[in-house]
């Protein structure tokens, strides 16, 4: 059998990447824990408000609160009204999700190898460190990107099961159902290559998360100003919010590209 | 194993002019050298000379400021994936993933230098059973010892069967035992024509090992086998054992003989550096016995390479650069 080193298949890399990466992450605890708890709390939370909304009638100052707040459900059964807001409320919270899991993957991913020394061996095969920089991006967007579609399905199912009309109605609204599909990779991507561009430069995994936790501040001011009735979000902001996300995960990847250089990395980074 | 069969006079690496700055720091100065194919190459030199950087730039990890070098028959800087698919190196840390098995650890690596699962699987095994590693196979190696995991970095690095092995400190904190394994490794690649580029501290591991020797200090000081190193600079010695100890009489006989260039008394011996030991040290041992003087032995006394070493880096200090640094 000749033995014949060459450049891997980009799908073979990538492959085993993923595969190597995925591994390394279930055998981390702590980076599982980190990777489920905010899904399950944000899941939970939101399976239990949307139950309890309509187990207790809202008091008539939140219906006036809720009328002021949100002026499109004027004239709906309160209670329906109530279920609704709330849903469409951890909407907004599950698009906390692909900033916040996909984050801490791809900074072990980056500096678990460089604490490890183990970039420098893999830097000596053949292959093209774009290629290398692409397959880490994969291996922390997929896992994230299943995780909160998975939270979704679950959150879609327990509304479609105990919320009211309005509440369906607004967890099944095309342009959050678009959201979810095509925003949630975007906000993965951008979150994971900010982290490997953080990772760059810092060692210390709490202080590339403490860094990398900015990435959620757009989105919950966003979601601030939706729920205090300041932002509406229609079809025109979630195509403009859309648009902004892919030139953003543009210029982040080619800054991350920069910085993934095998000289910079071997001899620049610290 | 699967090695090429290389010529044995072609020249496995050659660099001209290779230099590397960074910034106004100058890392590898300018180096000339050629390593031939089937050798094992020694290259020695203080901490801080420039031998991780010299084995980045021919590895083609990093570019260089300026030269070139041919590596494996490929030119650095245009075939630099066909460069680092040709060699293996082994790097000062083992680098391994530590939470997953010496199996995983290997497959990986064959993958990523584009061998076939079938292919991957079966080095894997081979390199495992190379180094005894093969019933921990399925062991996470963050429970293998340093020396366990240095074998398996080696094991990587020659899992694609490279034509050229750059090791980096190879034995380094392994026990002798450990360490015996790394070296007959060494001597069996070599043994198969394989090229192996050895930058060593240990002077007796590269005496042992390497078909010649490149002394480093950011540029090539000299290159040379380790056999003419010695007799070159301290030519060839004799030790002479008397009883009881030599007297001053018998060093004036010794230095008297045709073809003595130096001798001094050593730990009880008479240590004599001649052009010609063979014709040189029966009319020693003549002169001695004549002299009355009781000799218990004569055998040969080869120089260290250490002192060597120590030799050329004092050359170079006196030649006006700064003092080197102890080796590691």
């Amino acid at each position: 059998m000749s033995v014949v080193a060459r450049t891997p298949e980009r799908t073979t890399l990538v492959r085993a990447v993923c595969v190597r990466e995925w591994r390394e992450a279930i055998g981390n605890k702590l980076l599982v824990g980190m990777t489920l708890l905010p899904p399950v709390v944000i899941l939970g939370t939101g399976v239990l408000a949307v139950a309890a909304a309509a187990i207790n009638p809202p008091s008539e100052r939140d219906i006036q609160a809720l009328y002021s707040a949100a002026p499109a459900v004027r004239g709906l059964d309160p209670v329906d009204a109530v279920q609704g807001f709330i849903a469409t409320y951890f909407l907004i919270l599950f698009m906390l999700i692909p900033t916040v899991v996909p984050l801490t993957m791809a900074i072990y991913s980056v500096i678990g190898e460089k604490s490890m020394r183990t970039l420098e061996p893999l830097l000596a095969t053949p292959v093209g460190v774009g290629d290398l920089l692409f397959a880490k991006s994969l291996a922390s967007t997929v896992p994230s990107v299943i995780v909160t579609w998975t939270a979704y399905a679950f959150y879609l199912t327990s509304v479609v099961l105990l919320g009211s009309r309005a509440a369906v109605n607004a967890v099944t609204a095309p342009r959050w159902v678009l959201a979810i599909l095509v925003m949630v990779p975007l906000l993965t991507l951008l979150s994971v290559n900010l982290g490997i561009l953080i990772s760059t430069r810092v060692n210390d995994v709490r202080v590339a998360q403490q860094i990398g936790g900015l990435v959620v501040v757009p989105v919950v001011a966003i979601g601030i100003a939706q729920v205090t009735g300041r932002v509406v979000l229609d079809n025109g902001a979630f195509l403009q919010m859309t648009t902004v996300l892919i030139v953003l995960d543009l210029a982040v990847f080619w800054l991350a590209k920069i910085a993934f250089q095998r000289e910079n990395i071997l001899v620049r980074w610290r | 194993m699967n090695a090429h069969r290389l010529d044995p006079m072609g020249i496995a690496l050659r660099t001209e002019k290779l230099t590397k700055r960074f910034d106004r720091l100058v890392a590898v100065d300018g180096i000339d050298l050629e390593v031939r194919e089937g050798e094992v190459f020694g290259f020695l030199g203080p901490n801080g000379a420039g031998k991780t950087t010299t084995l980045r730039l021919v590895c083609a990890l990093i570019a260089p400021t300026s030269g070139t070098a041919e590596v494996a028959g490929y030119r650095l800087g245009v075939d630099d994936a066909k460069i680092r698919a040709a060699v293996g190196i082994l790097t000062e840390q083992p680098g391994l993933y530590e939470r997953q098995s010496a199996w995983e650890n290997l497959v990986f690596y064959a993958t990523l230098y584009g061998l076939p699962t079938a292919v991957a699987a079966k080095q894997a095994e081979r390199y495992l059973r190379l180094m005894g590693l093969w019933e921990r196979r399925q062991e996470p190696t963050a429970t293998f010892s340093r020396g366990m995991k240095q074998k398996m970095a080696i094991a990587r690095a020659a899992l694609h069967e490279p034509r050229i092995l750059f090791l980096d400190e190879p034995t380094t904190g392994l026990d002798p035992d450990a360490a015996k394994t790394v070296r007959d490794f060494i001597v069996a690649l070599r043994g198969e024509g394989r090229t192996v580029f050895l930058c060593t501290h240990n002077l007796d591991e590269a005496d042992r090992l390497c078909d010649r020797i490149a002394f480093f200090r950011h540029k090539v000081i000299r290159i040379d086998s380790p056999d003419e190193l010695r007799a070159e600079l301290y030519g060839r010695a004799t030790e002479i054992r008397l009883l009881p100890a030599p007297r001053p009489e018998d060093l004036a006989r010794v230095r008297a003989v045709a073809g003595v260039r130096e001798a001094r008394f050593e730990n009880g011996s008479i240590i004599v550096a001649s052009t010609d030991p063979l014709r040189t040290n029966p009319l020693l041992v003549r002169a001695l016995v004549e002299g009355g003087a009781e000799i218990a032995y004569v055998t040969e006394r080869r120089a260290r390479l250490e002192d060597v070493y120590l030799r050329i880096v004092e050359e170079v200090v006196e030649g006006g650069e700064a003092p080197l640094g102890p080796p590691r």
